[in-house]
């Protein structure tokens, strides 16, 4: 069947686009449409993640031995750092964010993917301005802007790419052919349409025309805390309520409860940002609205959690047999921990305690990293062999992959958290000398760059995996098992046969 | 200052005004009712509900797991 991708006046038209609306795509055909673009998008991100790996290990290195390639001003800690940061936000997660995006929209909106050559022109120019951003950053020429390091220069590039990919995934999203939403669709038109908002105003106002004085950091943090909330974790959201009742052949337990939760964050989140300025020099209303915001988070973190446990429960067992499952349980989990984690940290006592210390260091990596990041790669598993029509070619590398980095990003946070305790209380101790904070918290420095090893020999045996799977699709076709069980394996021949 | 301030703070009463507006087009849609065919939605006739659709290479499902297709989980 012939996807309607033949001119792009009539992926703009929806009425010109004949008699589509009846007729929903087969999964090969989305699959088909989705393969080049997801596979561009997904092996720049894995490419970004190895290099954002580097970076960390450098930058995690060299807190607690300041000397390490202390005479290489590309290599100084304060390039290095936000370089990682940059790295993994704009190379690696945004990249996976939306590759994982188009897959769903189309699956779920059973349309094929249209106009792929232009996101692939797009994911060319993303991956352009991070290069230019990140290179402008090691050669000093951060903006010093948490989250928006890069020189307004790269923001422009990457703007640009961003709205070529965001208009495309919606007008996907126009042509869909199952009209009624699912819960993941919400979360993901919601993120494609927050991020150019929150990172065109958020440039606007801090790196193209700066605002004065304490404004800056409200915008801010008004913009690096929405980018989680609104940007990466609804992405990620949305793929855990797809992954698990798809996984497991079941349902989500509570459909009424998943929108609630939708709906909550939608209504909630932009407001909490500022809780990362207690104590600063603001309105004290808006600093009071954060909070109120941060705590009332718990409403969409608890009805997310109830919800995705109970439709695990009875079906823990799979967690045995599916990789996707391992890495979205993982996430989806993490998901709770970090958010009530998140909303405790707005409470002032202890925002007093923790703020300025590695405590919000190992909350942002169980957010990103132990939340998104493994719930990216749990995608993945699921999204790519459907994409490239063979197994992934070795079970040991994905059990290497899941225990490397589910172990290592535990031991990141864990002691990284107690550590940046003990620092914030010794902080407020007007008897202890600064530098005894700074010496005290060494050990778990120590350890942080520990698990960061344990953690890029997972990345390096999932990109391994990544790559042979790839190498793999240049061979004679051999039918995934969830493929054979589906009884899809004629109509995948077929589609391949048609190259759709 | 003040200005900013008011931009900012006008940020956050668009940003849940978007979210309100969309509720809106939702609820007139009729996409917040009928949860029971909504949540049925990531399955499809080839890929039932009651169907197992992930694995370890070289591995099957969980046999134990396994239901026909269509069945109620």
């Amino acid at each position: 069947m012939k996807t309607p991708t033949s001119s792009l006046f009539r992926a703009l038209n929806p009425s010109d686009a004949g008699n589509t609306a009846e007729s929903k795509a087969t999964l090969a055909e989305i699959d088909g449409s989705c393969r080049r673009p997801v596979l561009f998008l997904f092996t720049n991100s894995l490419l970004w993640l190895l290099g954002g790996t580097v970076l960390a290990l450098l930058a995690s290195w060299k807190m607690h031995s300041p000397g390490f390639l202390a005479d290489w001003p590309w290599l100084t800690f304060g390039r290095v750092r936000p370089a990682h940061l940059n790295a993994m936000i704009y190379g690696f997660s945004s990249q996976a964010a939306i590759g994982v995006a188009i897959w769903l929209l189309c699956r779920l909106g059973r349309v094929p993917f249209m106009q792929g050559g232009i996101v692939l022109a797009a994911t060319v120019f993303w991956n352009l301005g991070v290069t230019v951003g990140i290179f402008a950053i090691l050669s000093g020429n951060s903006t010093s802007i948490e989250w928006l390091e890069m020189p307004g220069y790269a923001a422009y590039i990457l703007f640009i790419a961003y709205a070529l990919i965001a208009v495309w995934a919606v007008i996907t999203f126009r042509f869909r052919r199952e009209k009624h939403l699912y819960v993941s669709q919400w979360y993901l038109m919601a993120a494609l349409f927050w991020f150019p908002w929150l990172y065109s105003a958020a440039n606007m106002m801090l790196v193209i025309n700066p605002v004065r004085g304490t404004v800056q950091a409200a915008v801010n943090w008004w913009f690096a805390h929405n980018v989680l909330g609104l940007w990466f974790a609804p992405i990620g959201l949305g793929a855990i309520y797809y992954f698990i009742p798809k996984v497991i052949g079941r349902p989500i337990h509570s459909y009424s409860l998943s929108v609630l939760g939708f709906w909550s964050l939608a209504l909630f989140y932009s407001w909490a940002g500022l809780h990362h300025l207690i104590g600063g020099p603001l309105p004290a209303w808006m600093i009071t609205i954060s909070i109120v915001a941060s705590i009332m988070m718990v409403i969409p973190v608890v009805t997310v959690a109830i919800n995705h446990h109970l439709t695990m429960v009875g079906h823990f067992k799979q967690l045995k047999y599916s990789p996707t499952l391992r890495f979205i349980v993982f996430g989806a989990m993490s998901y709770t921990a970090v958010s009530l984690q998140g909303s405790s940290m707005a409470i002032r006592s202890l925002n007093k305690v923790t703020h300025f210390t590695h405590y919000t260091i190992a909350h942002a990596h169980l957010g990103m990293y132990a939340f998104f990041t493994m719930t990216m790669f749990g995608s993945m598993y699921y999204i790519v062999p459907r994409l490239v029509q063979r197994e992934w070619p070795s079970a040991r590398l994905i059990s290497v992959h899941f225990w490397t980095t589910s172990l290592g990003v535990l031991l990141y946070i864990v002691p990284l958290s107690v550590g940046g305790v003990l620092q914030g209380l010794a902080m407020n101790d007007p008897n202890v000398p600064f530098l005894k904070t700074v010496e005290l918290t060494k050990p778990y420095l120590i350890t942080r760059s520990i698990s960061g090893m344990i953690i890029a020999v997972g990345h390096v045996a999932f990109f391994w995996n990544f790559a042979w799977i790839l190498a793999r699709r240049l061979r004679p076709y051999e039918p995934p098992v969830a493929i054979i069980a589906a009884g899809l394996e004629q109509e995948v021949k077929a589609g391949l046969a048609g190259d759709i | 200052m003040l200005l900013y301030l008011i931009i900012l703070a006008g940020s956050f009463f668009l940003l849940t005004g978007s979210a309100l507006l969309a509720l809106r087009w939702a609820l007139q849609d009729g996409q917040l009712r009928n949860s029971e065919k909504a949540a049925l939605l990531v399955f499809d006739e080839e890929e039932p509900l009651g169907e197992v659709t992930d694995a370890f290479p070289g591995a099957k499902a969980d046999p134990t797991n396994l239901r026909k297709p269509g069945s109620l989980p």
